[in-house]
């Protein structure tokens, strides 16, 4: 009995610790599907920008974001893009009331995220701790 | 007032109708693959002299109403659809319509891992300077009024949108991402205030008409757009035909603005400024012909709070850059001042929420180049110094 709560309490911690490692920086998380490769933050950017809308294997990317008030966002945006939000906002605007382009779809929260990402095929967002489970992966560039 | 009385009941309905269409949106009455988006917006003016979108002199105008809604469809990942209506009135330029404001089929030929090639055809926005494709949409820019020596609220017919097509390329390069536009096509009337510029006179009883135009963009960003540079230039042609028995000579007007932008967008603080050089050519309706229109603005906005962003921007425009001090409209029998503008401008812009925005902005103006012959049809009334205030309230989904 002890040795389940214990092992209970390890999975927990686990699911604690894959934080990014960097201050204040959100885990930017995709669908498994979708393919790892050597991205680069220009890459990372465009993909948020909403410029580039394929991966390498030619499968539409499906953008997932939070409010531009929600603090991950806020994190995200400055440490994980090296952007402001208002230079997002800025891009993402233009694009929609211009008609050039679409902006990414907008969450309520990080447990919609989570489920928006594990559901979704080819998607991408980003949470402030990146969840246990096996449909998520932890997206990596440089 | 009256009139104005019953239109602004009628916006309240529009708002209602707005709250609700947000809740459809995010409802199952619309497949999850389309997006509906929109902004409604309401300003008020008030003006010491000269009158600016209605009775704004010695009073207070409520006529500049915008809403506008778009959305987008893409049946296939290269194709995309997009449509925007937009209900504009302001002033007696514009009594209250409702238009396509763009309305497109965007095919993307080549894509690759640093940029594409595509194609747009249909009705497309009409790319020129930082702001004019977006420049009914409120939250896109700073202060109530766009610079007016640039983004003239004038002859806006010429500016919005035109009927045709769109080749562009983006391409992400290690010194930065290049994007360039080349459209071609017919802007939209009605050109009745670009008619008492190029004619001089607001009752010439014959037409106006656009002739197939070009417009093209090459902008350079750096770092996410903390640096933007962008060059457009557009290339415009008018013809007049007058009515039968009119005085007037059938001629062509020609309009070629070349437009240098650049802008730093930093945490709190963002530079911008424009400069334009237009050739005008008036054929037989202007006396020499020919002239060179220069206007710039320079503006800075500062993010004193989160919410709150504080604007000061000084903007100039002369009609004609050999002749300031307007010695060509006094010969004419017009008025000097009608020649050009200087405008000092202070504004305040309140994110209230992500959706709702208040601003409030004063400008004090020398000169009257930027006023509309159709809410100054008597140009002889016109003060060549005055106050202009204005607020407004908007409200974006």
């Amino acid at each position: 009995m002890d040795k389940r709560i214990l092992g209970i309490r390890r999975i927990f911690l686990i699911t604690l610790i894959v934080c990014s490692p960097l201050v204040n920086a959100a885990d930017i998380i995709v669908n498994r599907t979708v393919p790892a490769a050597p991205y680069s933050l220009a890459d990372t950017r465009a993909v948020f920008t909403m410029q580039q809308r394929f991966w390498p294997n030619g499968k539409p990317i499906k953008v997932f974001t939070l409010a531009d008030s929600d603090p991950v966002h806020k994190d995200f945006a400055k440490n994980n893009l090296d952007m402001f939000p208002h230079q997002l906002r800025r891009v993402w605007d233009r694009m929609t009331f211009s008609g050039t382009g679409i902006s990414p779809t907008q969450l309520e929260s990080e447990q919609e995220m989570i489920d928006k990402i594990a559901t979704t095929p080819d998607s991408i967002g980003y949470l402030n701790c990146r969840p246990d489970d096996e449909k998520i992966r932890l997206f990596e560039y440089q | 007032m009256k009139k104005y009385a019953y239109l602004n009941i009628n916006n309240g309905l529009v708002l209602l109708i707005l709250s609700g269409l947000t809740n459809v949106s995010q409802s199952a009455l619309l497949p999850e693959e389309i997006d509906v988006h929109g902004y409604l917006t309401q300003g008020f003016f008030h003006s010491s002299d000269n009158n600016f979108f209605g009775q704004s002199d010695d009073g207070i105008s409520p006529s500049l109403t915008e809403i506008g809604i778009n959305t987008a469809y893409q049946p296939i990942s290269r194709l995309r659809f997009a449509a925007q209506g937009l209900y504009r009135r302001a002033g007696d330029i514009d009594p209250g319509s409702i238009r396509l404001d763009y309305g497109l089929a965007d095919l993307i030929l080549m894509n690759h891992e640093s940029g594409k090639i595509g194609i747009r055809g249909g009705r497309i926005k009409i790319p020129f300077g930082l702001y004019n494709e977006t420049r009914d949409m409120p939250f896109t820019h700073p202060t109530i009024l766009l610079p007016q020596g640039i983004y003239f609220d004038r002859s806006r017919s010429l500016l919005l949108s035109a009927d045709g097509g769109s080749l562009y390329a983006e391409q992400r390069t290690r010194y930065g991402d290049f994007a360039f536009k080349f459209n071609v096509g017919m802007p939209l009337g009605p050109h009745k205030e670009i008619q008492a510029i190029v004619l001089g006179t607001g009752d010439a009883q014959g037409k106006l008409e656009g002739k197939p135009a070009i417009a093209t963009q090459l902008t350079y960003e750096l770092n996410g757009g903390e640096y933007v540079f962008a060059v457009s230039y557009m290339d415009l042609e008018l013809d007049y035909q007058p009515a039968a028995g009119e005085a007037m000579n059938a001629s062509t007007a020609h309009i070629q603005p070349l437009l240098f932008s650049a802008q730093y967008n930093g945490e709190k603080f963002t530079l911008t400024g424009e400069y334009n050089y237009r050739w005008n050519t008036f054929g037989a309706f202007a006396p020499e012909g020919k002239f060179i229109t220069e206007s710039w603005y320079v503006q800075g906005s500062y993010q004193v709070l989160p919410e709150l962003q504080a604007t000061v921007r000084y903007d100039v425009i002369y009609m004609d850059k050999d002749d300031k001090r307007g010695d060509g409209a006094a010969l004419l029998g017009y008025q000097r001042h009608s020649a050009f503008g200087n405008d000092w401008m202070v504004g305040l812009r309140w994110d209230i929420t992500t959706s709702w925005m208040l601003r409030a902005d004063y400008h004090r103006i020398h000169g009257t180049a930027v006023l509309s012959q159709a809410d100054n049809p008597d140009r002889q009334l016109t003060r060549p110094d005055w106050d202009l205030y204005g607020l407004q309230l908007s409200f974006r989904f």
